[in-house]
């Protein structure tokens, strides 16, 4: 599964590199998001609003992993 | 002119200036919005009988500067037909600030406008002990900062947890900005402490399933608060309000346990020094037939 790591990134990048990342997977098909906390609520709300799914969190030393299924 | 007559113009709205038989001509504004035809009748109105002027106030006001006080009956004659009226200052309720609320901004919770326009019909220029302010934010990120007000009010969203398809993967616990979302004892149950809730949602806006779901969108009164010399911030108060009536209802409740229990030329917060919080609850629950 493609990995998308941007806990380098700050708001607005978080959003454009998740949206590019996106693109990059078929549909259906699935992206795994590594990101800090701060980012989680930004992300995961324009992830929704966009129409993709976030269908599994796990979480490893305050980075979390977000399994995104992308939307039709 | 003798100082009870100033006290009177005062009131009315009409502010004297330093310099003597000039007056800064207070307009009635509610939540800072304005039709592009009062704005050209106040521009009229500051070119003919002011220096072309107009000052934007702390709260969302204008005044028209520099006017002569035997020209004050014809600028408000010159206001009327665009349906600007004169403000009030004084011991009275003084302009109901707002900001856009939810039909204009993104993150509003409530109308914001609608609620400050109600306030403003039943009780712009009453009198009260001292002068009592009014102010309406959409949402609880607050840009018409309720705890400066005598009375605060800030759109709010209560979370309600629903267990069937939550896994417990602790993005909301990340998210809330004040750790309100405990974990149950035996791990299985999400709980929102009330008392450190504040009202945001984005336990809502980032759950992945769809477990933290909206309660109430609703009022969230604030009182008590002021600024000036010694400015001091509202306190919550009651529960979350469903409806722009039981707000309503609310305020006014509040305005009469000051009107019962303030004191000349105290100022709210004041009042609810002597009283405390509990007494200006159980007054304002009873008027609105809370248990």
């Amino acid at each position: 599964m493609p990995l998308l790591d941007i806990t380098g990134d700050v708001c607005p990048m978080t959003f454009v590199k998740v949206k590019m990342g996106l693109q990059q997977v078929p549909t259906p098909g699935t992206l795994t998001v590594r990101l800090k906390e701060e980012a989680l609520k930004n992300v995961i709300s324009s992830l929704k609003t966009e129409g993709h799914r976030v269908t599994n969190v796990s979480r490893e030393e305050g980075i979390f992993l977000l399994e995104v299924t992308k939307g039709v | 002119m003798n100082e009870a007559d100033y006290k009177e113009l005062k009131k009315g709205g009409m502010m004297r200036q330093a310099e003597a038989g000039l007056f800064s001509v207070r307009l009635h504004v509610v939540g800072g919005r304005l039709a592009t035809t009062q704005l050209r009748a106040i521009r009229d109105a500051a070119d003919r009988f002011g220096r072309g002027e107009i000052h934007l106030t702390t709260r969302q006001g204008v005044e028209i500067p520099h006017i002569p006080q035997d020209a004050l009956a014809a600028l408000k004659h010159l206001l009327e037909p665009s349906g600007v009226g004169v403000g009030v200052c004084g011991p009275t309720v003084r302009t109901v600030t707002a900001c856009q609320g939810r039909r204009v901004c993104p993150s509003g919770v409530i109308d914001s406008p609608e609620l400050a326009g109600a306030v403003d019909r039943e009780l712009y220029g009453k009198p009260v002990p001292h002068k009592f302010k009014v102010g309406v934010s959409g949402c609880v990120n607050n840009c018409m900062k309720a705890e400066e007000n005598d009375v605060g009010i800030k759109g709010w969203i209560e979370p309600r947890w629903e267990s069937p398809a939550c896994t417990f993967c602790g993005v909301c616990q990340a998210v809330c900005p004040t750790k309100a979302i405990a974990t149950s004892g035996d791990g299985r149950a999400l709980l929102v402490d009330p008392a450190l809730c504040i009202g945001c949602g984005d336990c809502i806006t980032s759950c992945p399933t769809g477990s933290m779901r909206e309660e109430i969108r609703g009022y969230r009164i604030f009182a008590g608060g002021k600024f000036g010399r010694r400015p001091s911030l509202g306190k919550r108060i009651l529960g979350i309000l469903r409806t722009k009536e039981d707000a309503m209802a609310a305020i006014l409740g509040v305005l009469d346990f000051f009107r019962e229990h303030g004191k000349p030329g105290e100022r709210f917060g004041d009042t609810l020094q002597r009283t405390g919080f509990p007494a200006l609850e159980t007054f304002v629950e009873g008027r609105m037939g809370l248990p």
